[in-house]
């Protein structure tokens, strides 16, 4: 009963403003429900009706377009940058500093400041790409074969926290393994490849669960840099989720998206959980 | 750690500790002090920035006069995304006493029965149908109601830059088209938009005489300037594939084909903020622009050399109206129609006051909503606002002494029978969001307008019928 007590603010926290709402969003997706009004049942008609919504399949194309460059992509470059300030040189705390400052720029002031650098006239990237010798710098946030690759290069602007969660496991990489593997005259690559990168597993693996659910839900950056344009072609699930529950006024088809976009993240990370087992290793097992 | 690092360590952390408890008990307080003998009307409004600072004069003028009579106290909540707070504040039974929305949400409220009517309560004040312009009491009922008045209305025109004009007059005269006007038809619209227009070797834009993708804030609107509409009250059905509107699409398209789908986004991805020097019509980038009267202020402010050629502001506010055009380097028309005869064709958008149906202070709400709608609070609102008053009286001294000296132009589309708000039907945003991305999608050439909207015409209708029987569901 003591230990109740004590949990109790947590519990109660959790039944009323996480339990209670993930129950009734589930009875609301099988509802038309406006918020303003009660909620109608109408069984499985709003999943019905997101299968045949042309507009629903778009968005869930992006998401995935997205997902699938920006998630790997920003791993890739965080390992990257993670291995280099893993080495011992002068001045790796500034670096470090300096790697980690884009996490802390608020997502709205990150936007606004990415956007001048897209801008094709006034931007310093396509002022960069003309003196570079590029005579057509592509227009980015406005022509739709760049604006997507352009919010993917974003992203991978903001990996400073990815980067500081690496360095913490790599710190942790036993020091006579890579002795071992210098007695055996591994190359640095070996070591990286049979060393690093198994004794850091656990550590990729956490930020591939966290990467696959932060960019299937991207929505803040996008919203404010291109508002899901050109013609549609950044206009991600979480954008339409979002129109659907306060711009339309269709809470309830709202929250069967939001039931769509849940299943999707638990079987992306079930899958993830699954192939762990293969290449992730845990010190001590 | 060396015992004076250690004490270092002590004394910031007791400096920093001293400073905010300093700022928590001596710093800024909230400067509004409501006396204890008044009801407070919670008002929530969307304006930011200066229109804050002119819509907060009022409130402060009304406190201090008809409030302090009558015992109300109105309390400025500036509120950004108000349609969604709105919404969430009225489905949880707390919404303020007066919201500030646009008119296109209103029908969506009404529908839900989130909206207080107002016809009664305006009447005991004197406002009825005669006190607007026709346009804005139609925009404002829905269904036998009055669900809202307006606090700034605007009706939009063809503003063009005389400058570029008169750069370019030989060559416009060579069209045989006069420098010294704006175009009267779409076709002399097109006609003096290629005279203006001026390439770089590579085609793209180094000023353009008229895109209608710039600023592009009315794309979906297009079909008014051919006489078309889509939507059909009457037989409840989407028109989309009227030609009238297949048309409108088609033009909008052709810019896009005569320049280029990269010149064409490429002008729009250069563009700076429209409230910034780097407007591209502040700029002398784009010579005509389809905009509201709003965009006095917005010169005046970011690029005060095209309104003060000859005089300041304040020198010019005491000469003829006629007198003070010539100040000027921009003018405004109405946005020439595409259909021989129709004319003083614009569209209209509203700022709306709105009472929710679960505020707690209808009563003193509507005295500060009727309060704004005296004749003089109105057009001292809508003056600094920089837009029409949606009140069919209007003095002479707005129309003189107005910081947009062509408003009398604006208040003649305001008045037209030709100037139109948006459809009263419940899928407006959702049919919006298709018509914008149509827009789109014909500026980039990835379709053309009759599929285009034929396939919207299908989806939409279909929307409207799931809608409609969900209604009947609902027994509504």
């Amino acid at each position: 009963m003591v230990g109740l007590a004590f949990v109790s603010p947590w519990l109660v926290g959790f039944l009323l403003f996480t339990l209670l709402p993930v129950v009734l969003s589930f009875y609301y997706s099988l509802c038309d429900y406006s918020l303003l009004e009660g909620p109608l049942y109408r069984g499985a008609d709003n999943y019905r009706e997101l299968m045949r919504d042309a507009v629903f399949w778009k968005a869930m194309g992006n998401t995935i377009y997205y997902a699938g460059i920006s998630l790997p992509l920003g791993m890739i470059v965080a390992l990257g940058v993670a291995l280099l300030l893993n080495s011992k040189i002068r001045g790796l705390s500034i670096y470090r500093t300096i790697v980690f400052l884009p996490s802390l720029v608020p997502a709205v002031a990150s936007a606004m400041l990415w956007s001048w650098l897209f801008n094709s006239k006034l931007g310093l990237i396509n002022f960069l790409l003309l003196k570079l010798g590029v005579s057509d710098p592509p227009g980015w946030l406005t022509d739709v074969r760049w604006a997507m690759p352009a919010l993917i290069l974003m992203s991978v602007w903001g990996v400073g926290n990815t980067v500081v969660i690496y360095l913490a496991g790599l710190q942790d990489v036993p020091r006579e393994l890579y002795e071992a593997a210098d007695l055996d005259g591994a190359s640095t690559l070996r070591k990286i490849w049979h060393v690093t990168l198994p004794c850091i597993s656990p550590v990729i693996f956490f930020n591939l669960i966290m990467g696959i659910i932060g960019s299937l839900q991207v929505f803040g950056v996008p919203y404010i840099m291109t508002g899901g344009g050109p013609a549609r072609s950044t206009y991600f699930f979480t954008m339409y989720l979002y129109d659907n529950a306060f711009v339309y006024l269709k809470m309830g088809y709202a929250s069967a998206m939001a039931w769509v976009q849940l299943l999707i993240v638990l079987a992306l990370t079930g899958l993830a959980f699954w192939s762990s087992k293969r290449w992730v290793h845990h010190q001590g097992k | 750690m060396k015992p004076v690092l250690k004490q270092m360590r002590f004394v910031t952390i007791a400096l920093l500790v001293a400073l905010a408890i300093g700022i928590l008990a001596l710093g800024p307080r909230s400067g509004t002090s409501v006396p204890s003998d008044r009801v407070v009307v919670d008002y929530w409004e969307k304006w930011t920035g200066q229109e804050e600072k002119q819509m907060r004069a009022i409130v402060d003028d009304f406190n201090q006069t008809v409030g302090a009579e009558k015992k109300i106290y109105v309390n400025y909540v500036s509120t950004s995304n108000i349609t969604q707070k709105t919404l969430v504040a009225c489905a949880a039974g707390v919404p303020p006493d007066v919201a500030g929305l646009w008119s296109r949400n209103l029908i969506q409220f009404a529908l839900v029965g989130a909206l207080e009517p107002l016809e009664d309560m305006a009447r005991a004040y004197g406002i009825t149908e005669e006190t607007y312009k026709p346009i804005c009491w139609k925009t404002c009922s829905f269904d036998g109601h009055l669900y809202a008045l307006v606090s700034t209305p605007a009706a939009v025109a063809l503003i063009y830059n005389k400058k570029l004009f008169a750069q370019s007059a030989t060559e416009l005269r060579a069209a045989g088209l006069d420098p010294d006007r704006a175009p009267r038809t779409l076709d002399e619209l097109d006609a003096y938009a290629r005279v203006l227009t001026k390439l770089d070797e590579r085609g793209r834009f180094i000023v353009a005489g008229y895109l209608p993708t710039e600023p592009g804030w009315y794309l979906d609107q297009t079909h008014l300037w051919f006489g078309g509409s889509f939507w059909d009250a009457g037989s409840k059905r989407f028109t989309l594939t009227d030609e009238r509107v297949v048309k409108a699409y088609e033009w909008v398209q052709s810019y896009s084909t005569r320049y280029g789908k990269q010149a064409t986004s490429d002008f729009r991805s250069g563009a700076g903020h429209y409230d910034s020097p780097q407007n591209p019509f502040l700029a002398g980038k784009v010579a005509m622009v389809l905009q509201g009267p709003w965009m006095a202020n917005v010169i005046y402010k970011a690029k005060p050399g095209m309104s003060t050629m000859q005089w300041s502001r304040e020198v010019e506010m005491t000469k003829p109206l006629a007198e003070r055009l010539t100040n000027y380097e921009w003018a405004a028309a109405p946005f020439p129609s595409a259909v021989q005869g129709f004319e003083d064709v614009s569209y209209c958008s509203l700022d709306v006051l709105v009472i929710p149906k679960l505020a707690r202070h209808k009563k003193e709400a509507m005295e500060f909503i009727a309060y704004v709608n005296r004749q003089d609070v109105m057009e001292k609102l809508c003056k600094s606002h920089c837009k029409n008053t949606p009140l069919a009286k209007v003095s002479e001294d707005f129309l003189t002494q107005h910081p947009n000296p062509y408003i009398d132009v604006f208040e003649r589309l305001l008045s037209s029978e030709n100037c139109q708000s948006d459809p009263q039907m419940p899928i407006l945003p959702q049919t919006y969001a298709e018509i914008v991305n149509i827009a789109q999608r014909l500026t980039l050439q990835q379709t053309t307008a009759g599929p285009a909207l034929a396939e919207a015409q299908k989806t939409l209708q279909a929307k409207f019928d799931a809608y409609e029987s969900l209604r009947a569901a609902r027994g509504k």
